[in-house]
């Protein structure tokens, strides 16, 4: 009894502190901002999308929709192959240089790319990678090549060895083994794995705050960012920028939602 | 002069000068060219605008109030056409990337090429951050860069050092279309380094209307403002829609609390440098004055309730809602406002606040947020295309795309501002106004501690807490 | 074929890593030349520095905070929510979604739903007449960090409880219908059964947590950028303020040296608590 009444109570309260927000946002960014203060909680007075197209006319928001994706789109995909080339190495070697290698990304693993901010922001600066999309995609690589070589390593571990040693005995080269063999099989590790990077990478607000100052360089997280001072002072917009901001993520996450489950889970799990 | 009666300007020159009152009249259009008043003035220092036809109510021979034409270039003459350049390209160097900016100079630009086909202008844009780091350098390294710009304070002084910029002191046009007050921060050793363009107000604006219903006149000294703060809560209002959640913001109003804290200028901006270079604290008698200030205001309800959490949207929206009468940021918010409240348009004043009880030096407060510059070191056909350029700039028809699209002052004679509320705010210029104080504090960390210090006192706490702990915080900054 | 991932890991992760220990020998502000300081930078930290021993405190605290609550509650919502019915999976769903907005998304919400004058929360608590709940939330020193700490629960506990659920279906049944038949109580299953077969899930969640919580920069940038007076103040911010707002690049660098030896600390802490858990 004690039980079912603090299960109900509990799950109804949590999913209440998630979907009013939620709707607040939703609302709030058909509405005008007077009314997002004075009645956060009420349905607009009339749905407009007044402030979407307010916010792409003024700011470059569009923009920076383009730069997430490029960025993001490219991060992900060099990332992966990246990865899953080094996690098919580690998985195959048994001798020192897999170990190294390994023991390699656990640091990277441990001690997150976080803690490199001074030294990364003076060597991009050097280098003039800053106010670069180009920047961006390779401090994502850094970033996440580590989880993604450990979620990706543990895959290739789980598969049979007899399914490549057949095809040595063959003689087919470890590139070959790795294209024709490994990577068709490890199709749902890529996938949950790839997830997993598109939402942090998608969502990364450090690096882009630290290397790009470009109007037209920014990410969206960035562009968000700047919004609170720059052009508005005004909630209504803010939320419609939140939105613009969510609606892929939102949308793909509606649509594949065992996929990203898995993914983001994935990433902590085998992490 | 021109004695026509012009009841419209007229009307307007009484709510630009009083800032508030009692029937505010929306002004819809800018003063005629020759403006001219047909009753005689009543209030000494009264004056029209800034315009080289614009009138000041001065006191002549007899001790009676008459109309004089007002004298705001540093020479004499009507303001002159701009130079005419040689052919080729000069780059542009500056860092307004804000989008008013950037649709004014790229129009501005391309008008100046088609009026000399054969000379171009290239803009080089970095933010702010990116440009004041590298600028210098770049611009050292790059006599192309023959124009550029820098920020009052600390950046225009480091590129002064460097010997890289050329005196314009002796340009015809930098003395008949320039607003004199308005060249002191592009001053450094007696030379003319730059020219001081955009000029904006941090100081408090305040809701004419809700104003005039309240009958309220504007406070003289300290203890008036702390009554009106007593009064205005009194009847509901929060006085000061003031944002101690967003430090920069917030720290406006300290701009009204520092301009009379010292006995004049040259004693506060020395205070400042002292607190800058640690040679003095927060507990110094004087700062502890300022301080004091706050308490007081504090004390009488002046701020919003849990001042410290409202955000600098919260502030605007106070304001906007008519929640609150005053607004302490500055010009540059009456855009957002107007956003979020479209009724207020033409409905705003700057005030003048005097938080002292004691020697008033100053009014109100201004800023030049950037001058431009020749460069010492590019040759002379590229410094005579960006002296061409410099002087168009600072031609009033041209300075008026400028402001009227970036809804900012500009310090050029002979502009037209089209928008109502720029109009109302440009005959502050005209009261005892001080370059915004709060920026001589140089160093980010001290500059940074001493507003949170005094957000504290806002919050509740005793500065006899505050200001020693802020101190050391302070202290071990500068040792780092 | 793992050399490609090796060289770039190598080359902007540890060669930086290692231009950080020689900037935090010097003075630098990035317009004049470094300056040779040796040791200084270290010794002003650690003996003359309020702000770092302050923002040590609420980094820990925070961490704390979070890995306790989130673990906690993350399991909690597991337990109501193992089972695959229509209604559980479409709680899951929800309660995973604030996971995939990003932190700056989630702090300009909660920077609204904390407004002292017109935030949701407090309008709750006056419309019930709990004023005295109704708390200048993020602009306190004594609430702010709390605040916080409570929306990085909220955003990453359905990530969380998503693992422990995993976790928990790993369970043998028989396990269950072996404690019923002995007629345990809910509490003695979760006691004898529950807790000790997802310890290994714990050591993963808390893991992550942990890591999270030291990455939740995104998040305080948003909402105070560490203030009221630092009292939100964590590591990652803390740096970045010393290197942008102050230019103090030295400074900077020897913060994160000591940002890197508390994490790594903290890290081999819970290893070690949760491993003598596990052994038991």
């Amino acid at each position: 009894m004690i039980y079912k009444v603090s299960r109900i109570v509990s799950l109804f309260v949590f999913s209440i502190l998630i979907i009013i927000p939620s709707l607040i946002v939703v609302f709030g960014s058909t509405k005008t901002d007077s009314e997002v203060y004075n009645k956060p909680l009420a349905l607009p007075e009339k749905w407009s999308l007044d402030n979407f197209r307010f916010l792409f006319e003024v700011s470059n928001v569009g923009r920076s929709f383009l730069n997430s994706l490029i960025v993001t789109g490219f991060s992900v995909t060099i990332t992966l192959i990246l990865a899953s080339m080094c996690a098919f190495a580690i998985s195959r070697m048994i001798t020192v240089t897999g170990r190294v290698l390994f023991s390699l990304f656990a640091v990277g693993l441990a001690i997150p790319g976080q803690v490199n901010l001074v030294p990364i922001f003076i060597l991009f600066n050097d280098l003039q990678l800053t106010n670069k999309l180009s920047g961006l995609v390779l401090i994502n690589i850094v970033t996440t090549l580590p989880i993604s070589v450990f979620i990706l390593t543990a895959f290739f571990r789980e598969l049979p060895k007899e399914m490549y040693e057949v095809s040595e005995v063959d003689g087919a080269t470890p590139l070959r083994v790795y294209r024709s063999i490994a990577l068709p099989l490890s199709r749902p590790a890529m996938g949950a794995t790839a997830i997993f990077l598109f939402v942090i990478t998608w969502n990364e607000l450090l690096f882009p705050l630290l290397l790009i100052t470009d109007n037209d360089k920014r990410t969206l997280p960035l562009s968000l960012l700047s919004f609170r001072g720059e052009f508005f002072s005004n909630y209504s917009m803010i939320f419609t920028a939140v939105m613009v901001a969510s609606i892929p993520m939102v949308v793909m996450y509606l649509l594949m939602q065992r996929s990203f489950i898995a993914g983001l889970t994935a990433g902590a799990v085998k992490g | 002069m021109k004695q026509k009666v012009n009841a419209k300007a007229f009307k307007a020159l009484i709510a630009m000068a009083f800032a508030i009152s009692a029937t505010v009249v929306p002004l819809s259009q800018s003063f005629a060219a020759g403006e001219s008043l047909g009753k005689s003035c009543t209030t000494e220092g009264l004056m029209t605008g800034t315009k080289s036809t614009s009138l000041i109510c001065v006191k002549g021979g007899n001790d009676k109030l008459t109309w004089q034409r007002v004298k705001l270039a540093s020479g004499s003459g009507r303001p002159v056409a701009n130079l005419t350049p040689p052919k080729g390209e000069i780059e542009f160097w500056h860092y307004r990337v804000e989008l008013g900016d950037q649709r004014a100079l790229v129009k501005i630009i391309s008008d100046f090429e088609a009026k000399y086909p054969g000379t171009k202008i290239k803009q080089v844009v970095r933010d702010t951050t990116t440009y004041n780091n590298t600028a210098r350098v770049a611009i050292l390294a790059n006599p192309k860069a023959a124009l550029f710009a820098t920020s009052r304070g600390a950046i225009f002084d480091q590129f002064a050092k460097s010997d890289m910029m050329l005196d314009l002191s002796g340009q015809r046009y930098v003395k008949q279309n320039v607003v004199a007050k308005g060249l002191t921060a592009g001053q450094f050793e007696g030379k003319q380094l730059g020219i001081p363009y955009q000029y904006l107000f941090n100081n408090p604006i305040v809701n004419t209307d809700i104003w005039a219903k309240e009958k309220w006149t504007t406070p003289k000294n300290l203890t008036g403002w702390v009554n009106w703060c007593k009064d205005a809560k009194a009847k509901g209002y929060v006085p000061l829609a003031w944002p101690g959640a967003t430090r920069g913001q917030a720290a406006q109003i300290s701009n009204s609390a520092l301009m009379n804290s010292a006995g004049s200028y040259n004693e506060l901006a020395n205070n400042l440098a002292d607190l800058n270079s640690g040679k003095i604290d927060l507990t110094s008698k004087w700062f502890e004055g300022v301080a004091d200030i706050y308490v007081k205001l504090r004390n009488a309800g002046c701020f919003p309730d849990n001042a410290t959490g409202v955000t600098e949207a919260a502030a605007y929206n106070l304001f906007a809602t008519g929640k609150s009468p005053i607004l302490p940021i500055g010009t540059f918010a009456m855009g957002s406002i107007v956003g979020l409240n479209p009724n207020l348009n033409g409905k705003m004043e700057l005030m003048s606040m005097v938080l002292t009880d004691g020697k008033v030096v100053a009014e109100g407060i201004m800023n030049n947020t950037y001058t431009l510059s020749v460069n010492k070191n590019s040759n002379s056909r590229d410094q005579k295309i960006a002296n061409a350029f410099l002087s168009y700039l600072l031609t009033g028809k041209v300075a008026e795309i400028y402001a009227n699209e970036t809804l900012q002052h500009v310090n050029v004679l002979d502009v037209e501002y089209k928008n109502v509320n720029l109009l109302n705010t440009v005959s502050f210029q005209a009261k005892n106004t001080m370059l915004a104080p709060r920026f001589l504090l140089l160093n980010a960390a001290v500059s940074d501690l001493t507003q949170d210090a005094l957000i504290q006192i806002v919050g509740g706490k005793s500065p006899d807490v505050v200001l020693p702990d802020f101190s050391k915080q302070i202290k071990q900054k500068l040792a780092g | 074929m793992g050399l490609p991932a090796a060289i770039i890991f190598t080359g902007f992760y540890f060669v930086p890593f290692i231009a950080n220990l020689r900037y935090s020998l010097t003075r630098w502000d990035r317009i004049t030349e470094p300056e040779f300081v040796g040791f200084r930078n270290f010794v002003n930290l650690l003996t003359n520095d309020d702000l770092f021993y302050k923002v040590l405190g609420n980094n820990l605290r925070f961490t704390f905070l979070v890995v306790l609550f989130q673990t906690l509650f993350s399991l909690i919502f597991a337990i109501f929510l193992v089972k695959n019915t229509r209604t559980n999976i479409a709680l899951r769903t929800l309660f995973f979604f604030p996971t995939i907005l990003s932190s700056v998304s989630v702090g300009m919400i909660w920077l609204f739903m904390y407004d002292p004058n017109f935030g949701a929360i407090n309008l709750f608590f006056t419309r019930l007449g709990l004023e005295g709940f109704a708390l200048n939330w993020l602009g306190s020193e004594s609430s702010a960090l709390y605040a916080i700490t409570f929306t990085q629960v909220w955003f990453h506990t359905g990530q969380m409880m998503v693992i422990y659920i995993a976790g928990l279906q790993q369970i043998p049944q028989e396990l269950y219908e072996a404690a019923e038949m002995d007629g345990a109580s809910r509490w003695q299953q979760f006691r004898n059964v529950t807790w000790p077969m997802s310890i290994p899930t714990t050591i993963v969640v808390m893991a992550y947590t942990t890591i999270q919580s030291f990455r939740a920069f995104d998040l305080i940038f948003a909402m105070t950028q560490g203030g009221p007076n630092n009292s939100s103040n964590i590591f990652a911010v803390l740096i970045y303020q010393t290197v942008f707002s102050e230019l103090r690049i030295g400074y900077a660098a020897t913060q994160s040296i000591f940002f890197i030896i508390v994490l790594v600390f903290v890290t081999l802490l819970q290893r070690k608590f949760l491993n003598s858990r596990y052994e038991k």
